[in-house]
């Protein structure tokens, strides 16, 4: 049947109309009442209720310029004062009255043998010297997610943070803030540890050189990832890409990268001592990037054979041209 | 009496009707787009912002050997809460078919401070167990005689039984923390029924001896070689006058499968690799030779069998090789 050949329509009665018009009304009045009942205002955890900050972190000491050491031994504590000294003194990084944090490789309570995390002889000895520096306070801290008060105690960071004169921070739930890095995609209303920065001005990072199943490497760079709460193992999805949003969020004043003993397998845990070997050496720079991309050649690798190192370059987070730095070279005292 | 009269929509009644419409339709693709979208900030709010601490869990042993004691309770992980325990180490474990991992702390009486963690990994099935197990084995590590399959490294015992790994890591690498940790495996393995045990003697049979780098026959779960739809394949690690190769194998469901991936091995080494094929080589039938510009690789498939060599330092080697696997694989050995 042709519609055309129906006519049109007929209007609709006014109580037809009516009719209608309140149904209509009904069913928005229902779904906008669904909706507002469904709403959650404040999502778990306190992200919902605050506003998301921009937390880039500037700690840099612009008046040092790129700096970095290269020393050579076994001993932790003696190469990291020799490759201080090599660079002109802690002092040209920490001030009088400076409050200190160090941000340490404390993910997994094992052993400081097994190389896993920061050992405790070269925190020690980095909490002596900002001290001696003249920092009014030193604050240690990372976020192990699993049983945080078990890593800091088994590693011996925990006995080493207090018995050289550092308070200790151990992250609870309050001590995030979500945060986000505006030009990151990662990134984004993220909870990001933000209790203990509060009055920090010289921020240095302190981390083993590892493999890293997922990301090729842990370094001074991939170390920040401590920085992150949450169910931060859903960026191992982009782990690359973090590390480098990471770097983004945070310039330290100085990194730390400890590789007497290197890990060259089964990383990041590690667990055998054969997974170690000792490359006897430990690089002090203001260029996470460069310190990585020397660290990378203990592993027996070069910064190409890590994607976080070549975006992070390409993106002017530092070099990975680490000779460009002119790096001070110390070799092993004479024993 | 009548009601209505008749008319039809104006203008402006289509165009607004139109306009209600093309907003529906933003609305829709905007919500499309944002679900579409890696976020991870989704995930702040639908989680709690720290792990919950993992629920108490009845410890590994009923028993502990003598002059040990645990620290504390055992904890237990799932495969969403994995790394929160290793980190970026879960990838291995989760892509070999990860169930559940449980671990404790146990204490060595007049051990000066002496602890070991025990870790049992529950695989699904003792082939995943196996896998992790070989992927991770240290090289030159002492077989420990525990178990299915055991070796050990220093302060580490690690240990396959049935669908289970377990390593023990001991805090340090003293006689006494080593026999604390061989004790606990022991006890371990005593106390833990397992309805099938971990046997790769089949697959092992497919490699042939001569210059086999010991304890280096393992089971690749996934991303072999880098390429990501191939899985379960057994490799070998061959040291002959100072050059390495490696040999791989695995065993499909039938002739059609096996080479159907050899294909797709050989694609992904021309296509994706940018290597370039060299003349077949005489047997087996079907082999192909790729050129990786400082390596060479081999495909092939033999009835159930997907074969071949990988990284071998010039084309005569991998030919030799591929010569050596024929004969294993296709003159009645196995």
């Amino acid at each position: 049947m042709n519609p055309s050949a129906r006519g049109p329509e007929p209007l609709a009665t006014r109580r037809e109309f009516f009719r209608r018009g309140l149904s209509a009304g009904a069913a928005i009045a229902a779904t906008g009442g669904i909706g507002a009942w469904l709403l959650d205002r404040h999502p778990p955890g306190d992200f919902g209720r605050t506003r998301s900050l921009d937390l880039r972190r500037d700690f840099s000491v612009r008046s040092a310029g790129p700096a970095m050491a290269i020393a050579r031994g076994r001993d932790r504590p003696g190469m990291l004062r020799r490759a201080l000294a090599a660079m002109g003194g802690i002092g040209r990084f920490i001030a009088t009255g400076d409050r200190v944090m160090l941000k340490v490789n404390a993910a997994f309570a094992t052993p400081a043998l097994l190389g896993a995390t920061t050992h405790p002889e070269l925190l020690a000895e980095l909490v002596r010297l900002c001290r001696a520096a003249g920092a009014a306070s030193v604050v240690v801290t990372d976020n192990p997610i699993n049983a945080p008060e078990s890593c800091f105690e088994l590693t011996g960071i925990g006995a080493a943070a207090r018995s050289a004169g550092a308070d200790l921070f151990i992250p609870g739930p309050g001590a995030f803030r979500a945060g986000t890095l505006p030009s990151g995609r990662l990134i984004r209303d993220w909870p990001v540890l933000y209790e203990p920065f509060a009055g920090v001005t010289k921020l240095i990072g302190v981390a083993p050189v590892k493999s890293h199943h997922r990301a090729g490497a842990s370094m001074t760079m991939k170390n920040w990832y401590g920085l992150l709460g949450g169910r931060r193992n859903q960026f191992h999805q982009d782990i690359d890409g973090i590390i480098v949003e990471l770097a983004m969020l945070v310039k330290p004043t100085l990194v730390v990268l400890d590789g007497t003993d290197s890990m060259m397998t089964n990383g990041p845990t590690g667990g055998s001592l054969a997974d170690l070997k000792a490359t006897s050496t430990l690089v002090v720079a203001t260029d996470a990037v460069a310190a990585d991309a020397f660290g990378a050649t203990l592993l027996g690798r070069t910064f190409r054979d890590l994607p976080y190192l070549v975006r992070a370059g390409e993106s002017g987070l530092g070099t990975t041209d680490f000779e460009s730095l002119h790096p001070a070279r110390v070799p092993a005292p004479a024993s | 009496m009548q009601h209505s009269k008749a008319r039809s929509p104006g203008l402006w009644e289509r165009a607004i009707g139109a306009c209600a419409l093309a907003v529906l339709a933003a609305v829709l693709a905007g919500v499309c787009i944002q679900q579409a979208r890696f976020d991870p900030a989704v995930m702040v709010a639908a989680v709690a912002p720290q792990a919950a601490p993992a629920p108490a869990v009845p410890g590994l042993l009923d028993q502990w050997p003598a002059g040990l004691a645990p620290m504390g309770g055992a904890e237990t992980f799932a495969p969403a809460t994995l790394s929160d325990k290793i980190d970026g180490k879960a990838d291995l474990y989760l892509s070999a078919g990860f169930v559940s991992l449980r671990d404790q702390r146990v204490k060595l009486s007049g051990g000066q401070g002496s602890w070991t963690e025990m870790f049992v990994y529950d695989m699904g099935l003792p082939a995943n167990a196996f896998s992790v197990f070989s992927s991770q084995r240290r090289p030159g590590a002492a077989d420990a005689g525990i178990a299915d399959y055991s070796y050990e490294a220093d302060n580490e015992l690690c240990l396959v039984h049935g669908r289970y790994y377990v390593e023990l890591v001991c805090s340090d690498p003293s006689v006494s923390a080593r026999r604390a940790a061989e004790a606990l495996a022991r006890a371990y393995v005593g106390a833990t029924a397992v309805a099938e045990h971990a046997n790769i003697g089949a697959e092992e049979a497919l490699f042939p001896p001569e210059g086999l780098v010991a304890g280096s026959v393992s089971l690749v779960p996934s991303d072999v070689f880098g390429f990501d739809r191939l899985k379960n394949v057994f490799v070998a690690r061959y040291r002959v006058g100072g050059n390495e190769v490696t040999l791989f194998a695995a065993k499909r469901g039938g002739p059609g499968e096996a080479a159907k991936e050899a294909a797709e091995l050989r694609g992904f080494f021309v296509a994706d690799c940018g290597g370039t094929e060299t003349p077949a080589p005489p047997a087996p039938p079907g082999a192909a030779i790729i050129d990786l510009g400082g390596s060479f690789e081999a495909v092939f498939a033999m009835g159930p069998y997907l074969a071949g060599v990988h990284q071998a330092a010039d084309r005569d080697t991998a030919l030799a090789w591929l010569a050596v696997l024929d004969r294993r694989i296709g003159g009645g050995k196995p």
